[in-house]
């Protein structure tokens, strides 16, 4: 027996009444550091509070309730399609930040640095044409995601009352996705980038009252050029990737908070 | 619905909100939320003044309102109505996520893209395309023969016809977001409301040739004839699924009414 005295805040004399396993003495120990230092005990506090919160409240599902299961079940797989464009934007993601350590914006050089850096990619870089086709894959079928979603919404009921925001959001969503596949369209700089580029130019300028603002802001300028690259470059890299991931997860908050719509 | 006994058979005064199935855990070994100094919506409310003042009222109502509504309703509560995350969810979510990336693999491997001349502003090529889920917003640039001229004006035209589908744009989008604003009410399924049914389909099927009508020129068949059934199909398939449906209904609201809505009738 030591002769120390032991209060109630002697955690090490506590610890070692225990008989505790090494494991368990070093978890503690860590935890106790830590604690100590930041005070985590406080937020295991709150967490634990929130999940019985969350777990108390719920009430049994209707399709639970009156055992509509057995009618539905072959529908839930149109359900992960939310999922699934998420995924793909992942894969979008990955692949493309890989993309962007090899390509270059610029319209100078012969026939232009873009175009030369996406045939090198395709031609010199190693995996460089299958990273390529992946992005444009992950791409399209994330788009084809989003629609079948938004149908699978429409259909089922799930837009009304209290997901009207929601379904706002994905509208700004899916008309974001074909943004981003627009300007990834244009930036390997060929000949059916160009064209859609003038194509997009002249929709711009096409805008009722704000025309050549609108022109002036998205292609920088009436013509296409470098700022136009530029301009589609930081589009695609930068203010897309940012807005979209943000609303993305808004979107899934929201139907984290809301639950999912369920058949009747 | 044995669960539902223990509230069903209770008179008004002895309803309370019945946790883990009905069972009272009296022993103190349920799940109890810890009690803590946290003020009520009552006691911040009578703190504050002014704005915050309602804001608290406001929730204090919208409490009680939930309140109310758990106690009347007959749903069973429970402590925990889930599957466990692990292994369960996990193991699902990782062979559908590994499926599906596996696809987009298969995909790009099999069906690389490649690259076209480089861009040449002095050479128009004969074939201009978006990629093709931009087709729908590029055939609808091509509604020039739709756009109204009026007499007073002398038959010109009130916009350009390039304005015109800026414009069509916009109002293709804008009805789309609308649509949880004009549609309201508990009906979820198709059958219940044929007409919003047909309407969806409408849209699908003009998606699908409006895109069609964009790319005219590689679509072997005459663009009169392509212009008219771009808006003859959708009312096609919108009127077919509205009258399948309205058949189907009658059948199929019984079985409706009898499963769910006489249990739990729409508000
Ligand atoms: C980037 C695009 C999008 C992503 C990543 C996304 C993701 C998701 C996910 C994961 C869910 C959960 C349920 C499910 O998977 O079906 C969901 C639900 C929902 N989404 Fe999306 N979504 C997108 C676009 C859209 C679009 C275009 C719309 C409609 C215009 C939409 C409207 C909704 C609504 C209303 C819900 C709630 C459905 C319910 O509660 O049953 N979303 N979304």
């Amino acid at each position: 027996m030591s002769l120390e005295r032991k209060d109630e805040f002697d955690h090490e004399g506590w610890m070692k009444e225990r008989d505790l396993t090494p494991i368990e003495t070093i978890y503690l120990t860590t935890l106790m550091w830590l604690d100590k230092r930041l005070r985590i005990v406080d937020y295991l506090e709150l967490l634990e509070d929130l999940y019985y919160k969350i777990n108390m409240q719920m009430p049994k599902s209707h399709t639970e309730q009156y055992n509509l299961d057995n009618k539905f079940w072959y529908w839930y797989p149109l359900y992960a399609l939310g999922s699934f464009s998420t995924i793909a934007y992942v894969v979008a993601a990955i692949s493309g930040a890989l993309l962007g350590f090899y390509y270059s914006p610029a319209t100078t050089g012969d026939p232009s640095t873009a175009y030369n850096s996406i045939t090198f990619i395709m031609t010199d870089l190693r995996f460089g044409f299958f990273l390529r086709s992946l992005h444009r894959w992950s791409a399209q079928v994330m788009v084809a995601a989003v629609f079948l979603h938004m149908l699978r919404v429409y259909f089922t009921g799930a837009y009304k009352e209290p997901r009207e925001l929601n379904w706002i959001i994905g509208i700004v969503l899916i008309s974001l996705t074909m943004v981003f596949g627009y300007t990834g369209y244009l930036l390997p700089w060929d000949q059916l980038a160009f064209w859609a580029g003038q194509i997009g130019v002249e929709m711009a300028l096409s805008v009722p009252l704000a025309g050549e603002w609108v022109a002036q802001l998205l292609f920088g300028g009436f013509t296409l050029s470098q700022s136009t690259l530029q301009r589609m470059y930081i589009l695609h890299v930068f203010f897309l990737p940012f807005v979209a991931t943000a609303l993305i997860a808004i979107h899934i908050g929201i139907v984290w908070m809301q639950g999912i719509a369920e058949p009747h | 619905m044995s669960e539902n006994e223990s509230t069903t058979d209770g008179t008004g005064s002895e309803r309370e909100a019945a946790t883990d199935g009905g069972r009272k855990a009296a022993d103190g070994s349920g799940i109890v939320a810890p009690d803590d100094e946290t003020p009520t919506w009552r006691e911040r409310k009578e703190r504050t003044q002014g704005l915050s003042q309602l804001t608290y009222e406001y929730f204090e109502r919208a409490r009680r309102e939930d309140q109310d509504l758990r106690t009347e309703s007959d749903y069973v509560e429970r402590d925990v109505l889930a599957f466990p995350v692990w292994p369960h969810e996990m193991i699902r979510n990782l062979a559908l996520t590994s499926f599906f990336v596996g696809m987009i693999i298969f995909l790009a491997a099999a069906l690389p893209p490649h690259i076209g001349a480089p861009a040449n502003p002095s050479q128009t090529p004969a074939v201009i395309l978006p990629d093709w889920y931009l087709y729908w917003s590029f055939g609808l640039l091509k509604l020039g023969p739709l756009n109204p001229d009026l007499a007073l004006l002398g038959g010109q035209k009130l916009m350009a016809d390039r304005t015109y589908g800026v414009v069509a744009n916009l109002v293709v989008v804008g009805f789309i977001a609308i649509v949880p604003f004009l549609n309201k009410g508990a009906a979820r399924r198709p059958v219940e409301q044929p007409f919003w049914a047909a309407v969806g389909v409408f849209g699908v099927i003009f998606a699908a040739t409006i895109s069609a009508l964009s790319v005219k020129n590689l679509i072997p068949m005459d663009s009169h004839l392509l212009f008219d059934l771009t808006f003859l199909l959708p009312f096609v398939g919108g009127f077919l699924t509205y009258a399948v449906l309205k058949s189907m209904r009658e059948g199929y609201m019984f079985e409706l009414n009898r499963r769910y809505y006489r249990l739990r009738p729409p508000k």
